[in-house]
């Protein structure tokens, strides 16, 4: 019976033993990945920002400029892909909507991110864009990889279509979680008009036509959850300016948009709570199970081999019988 | 001899059971009816 009991607790053993590795290396690389079919929005807000009248041709100090941020998977599209891709696909279809004060457009810029479910990386297929224009991305956009090195990664700018390194520039902890904190400076770069203007009757040709070009530079900054690879908080220190021409009168340069881009309040309290529940789902493949499984393994291997030592032992010899007196005769 | 079936057969419920997951993936279901937002939400 014994013996029988600590066969069973071997093949337990090693039952567990080797689902530690094969959960961290074989499952958690196939398992862990971008859900085709995500959905996200997000609300970021440059407050005291300066921004551009289209009316007057003249910049302005207004209270706030918000830019709603949606972020949506078209999942037949990463089907259609995938067939000829052979991977996981993910196509994200995007919009940056801006929005001045009195709540009027200001610009809106659509584009579509198609990349690897698991690592992230670009995927090119046709319909790849940045508002209407093909791209073909290199680097990564809006999230990180799973698992985040503490190292620079190649981060793709859509404003000026380029791809720039993102510095890595140390741990920190934000609101009770640890992060990379990741830098980026795209320094002033001429850039296309949006192709939809905030004033009816103006194109993004019809001031090219005037000679005025559109100039960009920003300070882009994202404290990323290393586990999940995602962004718990973003900023960014965002200008632009139109130069040259005649549309501006005259002058050299006037400033379209200069403010400080941050998530908005309980924008960044839903992250942090989304983040951390992720993040517990990804160490559960990554760490919590592995680990559990491979010191279960190694006791149940234990417990078997005492119970194998103890059925080997040589039965106890019985109680010794008690000697019968010899009869004395006299 | 025995013992080592035993462990054969404890690798193989592994492999099978890691496999079976990894297999069956998870369901990324359909494209979100929700809209590319042109107004600000109030929450999110």
């Amino acid at each position: 019976m014994r013996r029988k009991a600590s066969l069973i607790l071997l093949a337990l053993a090693v039952f567990l033993t080797a689902l530690a590795p094969l959960l961290r290396w074989y499952a958690f690389p196939r398992l862990a990945k971008i859900p085709a079919n995500q959905y996200q929005d997000m609300v970021l807000e440059a407050k005291g920002a300066t921004l551009l009248d289209y009316g007057t041709m003249k910049a302005r100090k207004v209270s706030k400029v918000t830019i709603v941020q949606t972020l949506k998977g078209d999942v037949a599209a990463a089907r259609r892909i995938e067939r000829t891709a052979g991977r996981d696909v993910v196509v994200w279809d995007g919009l940056s909507y801006v929005q001045g004060p009195d709540g009027k457009m200001v610009s809106e810029i659509p584009e579509r991110y198609i990349f690897d479910a698991h690592s992230q990386e670009p995927v090119h297929a046709t319909g790849e864009m940045v508002d209407g224009d093909p791209v073909s991305r290199t680097g990564i956009e809006f999230k990180w990889p799973f698992l985040t090195e503490k190292r620079d990664y190649e981060y793709f700018d859509a404003q000026t279509r380029t791809t720039n390194p993102i510095h890595y520039k140390g741990t920190r902890t934000f609101r009770g979680v640890k992060v990379y904190y990741f830098e980026q400076t795209i320094p002033w770069t001429k850039v296309a008009f949006p192709k939809k203007m905030p004033v009816q009757g103006i194109t993004a040709e019809s001031v090219a036509k005037t000679g005025t070009t559109r100039w960009y530079t920003t300070v882009r900054k994202f404290w990323v959850e290393p586990v999940t690879g995602a962004p718990v908080y973003g900023e960014e220190i965002h200008k632009e300016e139109l130069r040259g021409g005649t549309l501006l009168g005259g002058r050299a340069k006037v400033t379209a948009f200069a403010g400080d881009v941050k998530m908005r309040e309980d924008y960044v309290r839903h992250t942090v709570a989304l983040v951390k529940h992720n993040r517990t789902l990804v160490l559960l493949m990554t760490s919590y199970l592995p680990w559990g499984s491979l010191v279960l393994g190694v006791l149940v291997l234990g417990l078997s081999l005492w119970l194998e030592a103890r059925a080997r032992r040589p039965a106890d010899p019985g109680p010794a019988r008690a000697e019968e007196p010899e009869p004395v005769s006299a | 001899m025995r013992a080592l079936i035993a462990a054969a057969a404890g690798l193989a419920v592994a492999f099978a059971l890691v496999l079976t997951i990894t297999t069956l993936g998870t369901s990324d279901g359909g494209t979100s009816p929700k809209p590319l937002l042109t107004t600000v939400p109030a929450h999110p």
